[in-house]
């Protein structure tokens, strides 16, 4: 298990009802860990209109997570 | 001859011409700078310069080489008097010779604003009146002095700039000179100066949306002296706008945005040429308004026409500042024309459509957020035409205005982006059938021979009872997550609250080949019952 810090932005905000978490996770990629908490948080939204960063860089989906990790789930934002 | 020196002789202009003649040269402008008969309407007889002359003349040589470097002249020197000299006199003289006449006179041009406004030289003035004073150098002038005008301090004064920097030298002007805009405050900043200024005003930029963010990015730019600005809006003031956007007023309300624009920023600053366009955005009309700009900010509120403008900057090769808010929360976003930087697409590669994610339209918003991220934008397009973004790394720029944090995310061109090629077809501009119908009632609408889907929420129905009339349901966040697909064949005509996601299907629905499926036109908020 790897304990990972987690910050959501936009509409993943509302549904996860807080802006950060820090999980223990058995997730080995950035993907599994959305999915994981997708089911959680019954986001709604599919994994390919977000983008994730791991320790402050856009990742691919299939990153590897490491204990430490401070994830960022970004969904697109159109106002203005 | 050395780049930079003072003289305590008169000067000589033929011998320094001679002196950076090149044969490779195919041009030469040089500046002249002399002492004029009065300064801040008082007569002067004569002055001294006086100069800290070990800093001053090093100073005065990074200033040339920078000339050189920057504008890849082939040679360039400056010489400044000392001492005393009388009305007439030449107090300073450029000179540069180039391969071609645009860079010689670019570099002449930033030799001597810059000298003016880097290198310490003080002037004592005598007057007729037989009083004398010191006179700051510029340098300390534009950072002391809260009132003065875009005024030329020094008495070296060259006619060919004489009206743009404020001369009030003829009699008839000495009481009724306007009141100019006075930009010291920028100006003083080291890194802007004269220089930055013109360029400023030499430069062009294109705003997308004059709503939240929009309007921010129209005033900074505006008072900044951005030479000139295009606006890109093509909707009019609403009372529900007035909250975010306190350029317009509730005496504006139903007016075209541009033209409001346009009114009040050219009340700001006469300075800046402001050209409007009252239009929206379309694959029809962006690349030529994009081309006619140095930069673009986008200020919209959906994606359709983020991805039109991140598309059509990658094609002209121009900068552009995107910005969204959604909330408390915003996302800011440099585009530069260069290998490595990202695009919109680079970033989602899944162009999203409006109303899939979040809902723009009924989330909510506090004006100072918006107002926030557009004075972020207005930043970005000062730092880059200014060049103060030297090695900064591409990212998207996180900022939530309830924590107060800001995260910098770094982001990598994708490889799999067909950036160089882009275009996502707009099918509101290419297709031949229109998109969206509109009418009056329901039972108008159930006439029309169309099977009508409601794409709504289900709690969004529970709230309406005349929407429960309409028998097929197929939930956006349903169909989005693939738990429902859309039927490949029939005639349909998509509903929802307000037509923005409707029309969001209704294009990735004739994308995918149905022909005859249209979006109502505003939504079921549009029908009389």
């Amino acid at each position: 298990m790897n304990r990972i810090e987690i910050q959501y932005f936009a509409v993943l905000r509302e549904r996860a009802g807080t802006g950060r978490e820090t999980v223990d996770t058995a997730a080995a990629t950035a993907a599994e860990l959305y999915d994981e908490l997708s089911a959680r948080h019954d986001f709604g939204l599919p994994r390919g209109m977000l983008r994730v960063a791991v320790n402050d860089e856009f990742a691919d989906w299939s990153r590897p997570l490491a204990a430490g990790d401070r994830v960022v789930f970004i969904p697109p934002v159109a106002g203005g | 001859m050395q780049a930079f020196s003072f003289s305590s002789a008169p000067l000589e202009p033929e011998r320094y011409h001679a002196a950076i003649e090149d044969p490779s040269a195919g041009g030469y402008a040089s500046f002249e700078g002399w002492v004029r008969d009065h300064n801040e309407g008082r007569t002067v007889e004569r002055l001294e310069y006086e100069a800290f002359e070990s800093l001053a003349v090093k100073e005065g040589e990074r200033i040339v080489a920078e000339a050189v470097a920057k504008f890849g002249v082939t040679r360039a020197a400056c010489v400044h008097r000392v001492g005393s000299l009388a009305i007439g006199d030449l107090a300073v003289w450029v000179g540069v010779s180039s391969a071609h006449r645009g860079e010689a006179f670019a570099a002449c041009r930033y030799i001597i604003d810059e000298v003016k406004h880097r290198v310490p030289v003080w002037k004592k003035e005598h007057y007729t009146d037989g009083d004398s004073g010191w006179v700051n150098c510029e340098r300390c002038a534009a950072a002391a002095h809260d009132h003065e005008h875009a005024h030329d301090h020094s008495h070296a004064h060259g006619h060919p700039q004489s009206h743009a920097t404020g001369d009030f030298s003829s009699p008839e002007h000495e009481h009724a000179a306007p009141v100019q805009h006075d930009y010291s405050r920028q100006i003083a900043l080291p890194e802007v100066g004269r220089a930055g200024q013109a360029k400023l005003a030499a430069a062009s930029v294109l705003v997308v949306g004059a709503g939240g963010l929009g309007v921010p990015v129209l005033q900074y730019l505006a008072v900044a002296g951005i030479g000139r600005i295009g606006i890109v809006d093509g909707d009019v003031i609403e009372a529900s706008n007035l909250h975010r956007q306190p350029l317009y007023g509730i005496a504006d309300v139903g007016r075209p945005k541009v033209a409001v624009a346009a009114e009040r920023l050219r009340a700001l600053n006469r300075d800046v040429r402001i050209e409007t366009h009252e239009t929206k955005a379309t694959a029809a009309n962006i690349d030529d308004l994009v081309t006619n700009y140095d930069l673009v900010v986008e200020c919209t509120d959906n994606f359709r026409a983020k991805f039109l403008v991140s598309d059509a900057v990658v094609r002209a090769l121009k900068p552009a500042v995107f910005a969204s808010v959604h909330q408390y929360e915003g996302q800011v976003q440099v585009y530069r024309p260069l290998p490595h930087w990202p695009c919109l697409r680079c970033l989602w590669p899944e162009a999203p459509r409006d109303g899939m994610v979040g809902n723009c339209a009924e989330a909510g918003v506090l004006g100072p957020v918006p107002a926030t991220l557009g004075a972020l934008q207005a930043m970005q397009v000062l730092k880059r035409l200014l060049g103060l973004d030297a090695g900064e790394a591409p990212a998207l720029v996180t900022v939530d205005l309830l924590s107060l944090e800001t995260r910098r995310l770094i982001a990598r061109r994708n490889p799999d982006c067909d950036h160089d090629h882009p275009g996502m077809p707009d099918h509101a501009a290419s297709a031949s059938a229109p998109l969206e119908l509109e009418f009056a009632t329901l039972a108008e609408a159930f006439e029309s021979g169309l099977e009508l889907v409601d794409i709504r929420e289900t709690w969004e129905r529970m709230h309406d009872p005349p929407g429960l009339q309409i028998p097929t349901h197929l939930p956006l966040s349903a169909l989005v997550n693939g738990y429902l697909q859309f039927p490949t064949e029939g005639r349909y005509l998509i509903v929802c609250a307000h037509g923005v996601r409707s029309l969001s299907v209704t294009e990735q629905l004739r994308a995918q080949g149905l022909t005859e499926v249209y979006s109502l036109h505003g939504g079921l908020a549009s029908l009389r019952s």
